[in-house]
């Protein structure tokens, strides 16, 4: 038997790396101890698997590490040992419920080992295009697949790689964009720490069609542990020649490295990207010229997303007409969304497009936490926009996601209930956009500040008659105006959240209220007389005194002092203190 | 070399095939306006200014570094393209901290540049201040010594000790000019065939009938007083403001070819509609000459006269009947005008009557003291409410005794009778100093005001008569002091040219920057203490009307105006953000929010930096990147907090700098500044 603990960065943030020294401990010779990477139920971890062979025999979720013993025990033939942490029928609909390419060997194989990469056929794609494929048949193939990016733009992948192709130039430079920025997203990372050669044969096949000669991964650093794998991998294809002069004894050869970024939003642009890399301030550059003709050095460069790459070797393999016979009209294959917020299931899910956002966030996601009622749900992080709940059969594709004004972005779906407050969910995300802006052109530098401190008084109470309009001016001129797509959608979220909770923003300006009670300069806190028992619990709570009375008699809330931090509310047994 | 073909704005045009679309543009007399392009550097793409339309493309482009391409429609100036500029000049502006022009040049009614020719008298260049300042007020030398200096007022030196002397130094410069045997003169137009008529040949008359004359107009001023000048001369006594010098600032004036017509009263020797069809254009800048009346008993006795009607008097040298004891009533200029005029007269004892106190007084502080010095009694809280005669003739004046109550809407505390407090004294005359009024005569076909001057149009001047304009004393608000009058006649002089020239243009007030300065923000200035004006003594000067001040030797005059603290941007006349902001109509205030605070560094080598006006276009790094090759600067920080941060370490970066400065030039604003 195999025991394989889940050990990506979130299940080693649950405990897994604990979980794994307390099965290391007793494990002995009783089974085969191993990791795996991201299996995608962030809602389980620590998530430990037992492996007889080929097959699953068990899933074990949100392990401790007390459990060590009853999962040597169950190696050791206890068959009811671990009973109560196996998974239920019910969560293990999260992944039946899945399609899943990119994400094919994330927490299947052992990402620090290449051999369990190609016993699953890896490499087997590159073989594939080196020794049967020109170039020129590569892109074809990704044309029929009707792959496009997955870093949200979602432009044809083929066309790009084509234009790089044409393009003349002595040298090439192949890049992935692994800057994965949005708050709330992790696809990338998972693809990276969980299944690193992948995207190693994605990009060699990429840099094969293009004629690149060396390829780089442009990583946040704040990524160390998708790094470590990721740098062991190439490591490691290169001993086997996967990677290096003439790959596979052809006459291809194509060396790679990776960059760690500094963690700037702006250099998932991709030109701001190629600042960084050659060592400049990540600012974006003017188009044209675009990367395809002067890129990295000023040389043809072709840059592609983590999970776009990682599409690839499945389609040379399967060929492109059975990604595109998945997946709507105008947007093929699958596509990976990071699940987050007020979810019951969070975690990685990889479904074909053309399903609906209801079937992510209500099938497979389970519904909203605390069966409470589903208001929206932002797509695409700070870039995009907020869906409301009216929208919810809104098929995933390009197309239809972008009409509702939100974008299909590179996969992040934070889920909100009503208790999120709409405004601040916009100031939320334009802090982050305004902060991250590189400060170069003007309607980004200063717009985004500007929209900021607007919203910033509207959820203060102190916003003004005009100030949606306002905002609406600065939200089209910025669009307008912006140099790149940072600047250009950094106001989505806050044009779909005025398009879809007009009421939310006239209602904080108006009446000075927070329909969803969650801004706290416009909230008060008062005891209801008749239900207060007196039991003090609140003043005892209360961290600035506010809170008067004596014992078993009525308290009361000086509101001058009240700091508004809830505590009262959320200590009180009686139900006696109004939140409003 | 390959030729491409396109339209920009309607218009087809021939271009050299890889040029960008500001290049073809600018090749074509076709202005697109940008902040951090300049030809040296590569494109940036920053300020988004250059924004255009090109059909087809939903975007818009950076026309800075958008290569044209064949066949190409472009429009650079419409609403979608406007708004996103207006926008980006906004946005910039709303963080932008800094003061275009001095608040001496802002507080004038005139907008002279004072701290213009302040610094060119610190520079001993005296004929090129007066050619400033009479870009704006051609009666230099007589202003200079009348006007109560609203510049002065607002003079940011009065934070550190006293204002600078700006209207001294102005007629000092003028004095100069005026004896230097090489007067400025200014160049005038060819002539345009259109001539105007002024009515009124005082500051508002005189001023309008320069610029117009400048312009390439025949003018000719109607003036009903036997010599031009106005109230500057029958209204401002001669030891004030000599005749003389008035008289060469005039001739001055009449040199350029403007025709003065004194002696003709409108009604009497000509009518208003005689001169409106004798003209392309007419000025009405008749002024406000009748005294207003207090509306109590007496005032027709013998002996009682109208301030400024016994001012005129004066001037004309009319024999003015005056006893030994004269009373003024009123706490304005006018009223020490009399009761001065008085003492040198020969009355024995003038008293100054004022409802309020010595405080409220609108008289400037300098005339109300050297009148005291010049035994002027001061009865304040009296109000008359009687003048006793006896025989026809004043014998005594009954004033009732005031007190101060709460303050007005203009935060002066009103004056309140103390019920039954009253106090007579005896007096042989009493001269009203209480107001004007316009005597409209002759002008009945005109629309007033509901206070009964003459209603023109703020930004246009315009009457409700086509073709006929008015301004100063007799319109709308009423009398004001003279820059106030010579500050719309300027104006309305550009208005009438716009006239006659078919298109008429109103008058806006252009949009500047401006911020506040503290005492604290100038501590570290050294205190220097303002010059006094050499004077003649009391006992000297009461005697006669000769003129109260000695004038500024040159080195006074110098010393003074080196203490100017240089408030308004060197920058103003060639900052391009300015001028877009004018040109696109900003409204900034819509915007307002945190703004960059960066101490001004004053020494960076051979620079001046001040971060608070930098727009962030870049171009002194790519200049010193791309043009100089030393890359000594570089950007620092992201999003709204960006700024630009040099490095000048090592000595040899310094010696460099010195000889370089190709960053200051390529600065768009007035961030950097050569030492």
């Amino acid at each position: 038997m195999r025991i394989v603990v889940g050990q990506g960065s979130c299940g080693i943030a649950a405990g897994a790396a604990k979980v794994y020294s307390a099965i290391e401990a007793v494990v002995g010779s009783s089974a085969e101890l191993t990791i795996t990477g991201c299996i995608g139920m962030c809602f389980l971890e620590p998530i430990v698997d037992i492996y007889d062979g080929e097959n699953l025999v068990k899933r074990l979720v949100k392990v401790q590490p007390s459990d060590a013993q009853k999962i040597i025990d169950f190696v050791n033939g206890n068959s009811d040992a671990v009973n109560d942490i196996e998974i239920s029928a019910d969560d293990k609909d999260f992944l039946l419920k899945q399609t899943r390419i990119a994400l094919r060997h994330c927490g299947v194989i052992n990402p620090e080992k290449i051999d369990e990469y190609v016993a699953d056929d890896g490499y087997k794609a590159l073989e594939k295009v080196l020794t049967t494929m020109t170039p020129e048949d590569v892109i074809e193939e990704i044309k029929v697949s009707g792959l496009a990016g997955r870093g949200g733009a979602g432009f044809p992948t083929w066309f790009k790689w084509n234009a790089a192709r044409q393009s003349q130039g002595d040298y090439k430079y192949l890049i992935c964009n692994a800057d994965e920025g949005d708050p709330g997203a992790f696809m990338d990372r998972a693809v990276i720490e969980s299944d690193p050669h992948n995207l190693i044969e994605g990009m060699l096949i990429g840099a094969y069609a293009i004629g690149a000669k060396e390829a780089v991964v442009y990583v946040r650093a704040e990524y160390p542990l998708a790094i470590e794998r990721l740098t062991n991998a190439i490591a490691e294809a290169e001993e086997k020649g996967y990677l290096g002069e003439n790959i596979l004894g052809t006459s291809f050869s194509c060396k790679m490295r990776i960059k760690a970024g500094a963690g700037a939003f702006v250099c998932g642009e991709e030109t701001a990207l190629i600042e960084s890399l050659q060592g400049e301030r990540g600012m974006p550059r003017l188009k044209p010229p675009f990367p395809a003709q002067s890129g990295y050095w000023y040389k043809p460069s072709n840059i592609n997303n983590v999970e776009t790459f990682a599409n690839v070797s499945w389609i040379i393999l399967n060929g492109g007409e059975a990604f595109s016979a998945m997946g709507t009209e105008n947007s093929k294959g699958t596509k990976v969304f990071a699940l987050t917020g007020k979810i019951k299931k969070g975690g990685l899910v990889e479904i074909p497009m053309g399903k609906t956002l209801r079937d992510v966030i209500f099938d497979i996601g389970g519904g909203i936490k605390n069966d409470a009622e589903f208001k929206a749900v932002q797509m695409g992080g700070p870039s995009g926009g907020c869906i409301p709940s009216q929208l919810l059969d809104t098929v995933i594709d390009y197309k239809a996601l972008g009409a509702t004004g939100a974008i299909m972005g590179s996969g992040g779906m934070v889920v909100m209930d009503e208790t999120t407050c709409m405004v601040g969910m916009a100031q939320f995300f334009l802090d982050f956009t305004a902060k991250e802006s590189c400060g170069k052109c003007v309607h980004c530098r200063i717009g985004t500040k500007r929209m900021l401190e607007i919203l910033n008084r509207i959820v203060k109470g102190e916003g003004k008659d005009g100030d949606i309009e306002l905002l609406e001016e600065l939200c089209y001129s910025i669009k307008d105006g912006a140099l790149c797509g940072l600047g250009q959608t950094a106001p989505n979220p806050v044009l779909t959240t005025i398009k879809y909770f007009r009421n939310e923003y006239e209602a904080h300006i108006n009446e000075k209220k927070c329909p969803a009670k969650a801004c706290s300069d416009l909230l008060s806190y008062t005891i209801v007389a008749d239900k207060c028992k007196g039991c003090t619990l609140c003043s005892k709570k209360c961290p600035v005194d506010a809170i008067s009375g004596t014992p078993k008699n009525p308290h009361v809330i000086d509101t001058e002092k009240c700091i508004k931090c809830g505590a009262c509310y959320n200590v009180c047994k009686f139900n006696a203190i109004i939140m409003e | 070399m390959d030729m491409i073909k396109v339209t920009i704005n309607g218009k087809e045009i021939t271009a050299e095939k890889g040029k960008t679309i500001l290049q073809i543009a600018e090749a074509n007399g076709i202005e697109i306006p940008t902040l951090c392009y300049i030809a040296e550097v590569k494109a940036y793409g920053a300020c988004g200014l250059c924004t255009v339309e090109v059909e087809g493309m939903p975007k818009l482009l950076r026309a800075c570094s958008a290569v044209a391409s064949d066949g190409m429609v472009i429009n650079t100036d419409t609403p979608r393209i406007r708004q996103s500029r207006k926008i980006a000049l906004e946005l910039l502006m709303s963080d932008h901290t800094g003061d275009c022009k001095g608040p001496c040049s802002l507080n004038c009614p005139a907008g002279t540049d004072c701290q213009g020719y302040v610094k060119l008298i610190a520079e001993g260049k005296f004929k090129e201040a007066v050619a400033l300042v009479k870009d704006r007020v051609p009666l230099p030398a007589s202003i200079g010594r009348v006007c109560p200096h609203p510049c002065e007022t607002a003079c940011r030196r009065k934070l550190v000790e006293e204002p600078i002397s700006i209207a001294f130094l102005k007629s000092f410069a003028a004095d100069e000019d005026l004896k230097s045997g090489d007067k400025f003169m200014p160049e005038i137009a060819e002539s345009t065939g259109k001539t105007v008529g002024i009515i009124g040949g005082g500051p508002a008359g005189l001023t309008a009938a320069y610029f117009l004359t400048v312009k390439g107009h025949k003018v000719t001023i109607y003036d009903a007083m036997p010599k031009m000048g106005g109230m500057l001369r029958y209204g401002i006594p001669q030891y004030r403001l000599p005749k003389e010098v008035l008289d060469m600032e005039i001739a001055s004036i009449a040199e350029l070819g403007v025709e003065m017509k004194n002696n003709i009263k409108i009604g009497t020797d000509i009518t208003f509609d005689e001169i409106k069809s004798a003209h392309d254009a007419t000025l009405v800048a008749i002024g406000a000459w009748k005294s207003s009346s207090m509306r109590i008993p007496g005032e027709d006795l013998n002996g009682v006269y109208g301030g400024i009607d016994f001012l005129r008097s004066v001037a004309l040298k009319n024999p003015v009947k005056l006893g030994k004891k004269v009373a003024v009533i009123g706490g304005g200029n006018t009223a020490m005008d009399a009761c001065r005029s008085a003492v040198r007269l020969g009355a024995e004892e003038v008293y100054v009557i004022y409802r309020r106190t010595r405080a409220e007084m609108p008289a400037e502080k300098v005339e109300i003291d050297e009148a005291e010095e010049e035994g002027v009694i001061y009865k304040f809280l009296n109000n008359p409410v009687e003048i006793i005669g006896k025989d026809g003739k004043v014998k005594a004046v009954k004033l009732q005794v005031m007190e101060l109550g709460e303050p007005d809407e203009g935060g002066r505390r009103s004056p309140v009778p103390v019920e039954g407090k009253f106090e007579t004294i005896e007096l042989d005359n009493v001269i009203m100093a209480i107001g004007q009024k316009i005597n409209i005569s002759g002008f009945e076909s005109l629309e007033l005001t509901n206070r009964g001057n003459i209603a023109a149009d703020t930004k246009t001047f315009r009457t409700s008569l086509d073709g006929v304009f008015a301004v100063g004393d007799a319109t709308n608000r009423g009398a004001s002091i003279a820059i106030e009058a010579i500050g719309e006649a300027q104006k309305a002089s550009n208005v009438i040219d716009s006239y006659v020239n078919g298109e008429m243009v109103g008058y806006k007030k252009p949009f500047v920057s401006e911020r506040v300065v503290t005492a604290e923000d100038l501590a570290d200035r050294q205190k220097i203490i303002r010059a006094k004006m050499p004077h003649r003594s009391p006992e000297e000067r009461r005697k006669d009307f000769d003129e109260v001040n000695l004038g500024f030797s040159v080195e006074t005059a110098m010393n003074e105006a080196k203490r100017c603290l240089e408030c308004g941007c060197h920058d103003y006349h060639d900052c391009k953000l300015i001028c877009y902001a004018n040109d696109y109509d900003v409204k900034p205030e819509r915007f307002a929010g945190d703004k960059h605070n960066c101490k001004k560094e004053s020494k960076l080598v051979y620079i001046e930096r001040d971060q608070n006006k930098c727009v962030l276009c870049n171009l002194c790094v790519r200049v010193c990147d791309e043009e100089v090759g030393k890359s000594l600067i570089g950007l620092v920080g992201r999003g709204f907090t960006t700024v630009i941060k040099p490095e000048f370490a090592d000595t040899s970066v310094t010696e460099f700098c010195k000889t370089c400065q190709k960053c200051v030039n390529a600065c768009p604003t007035g961030a950097l500044k050569t030492l």
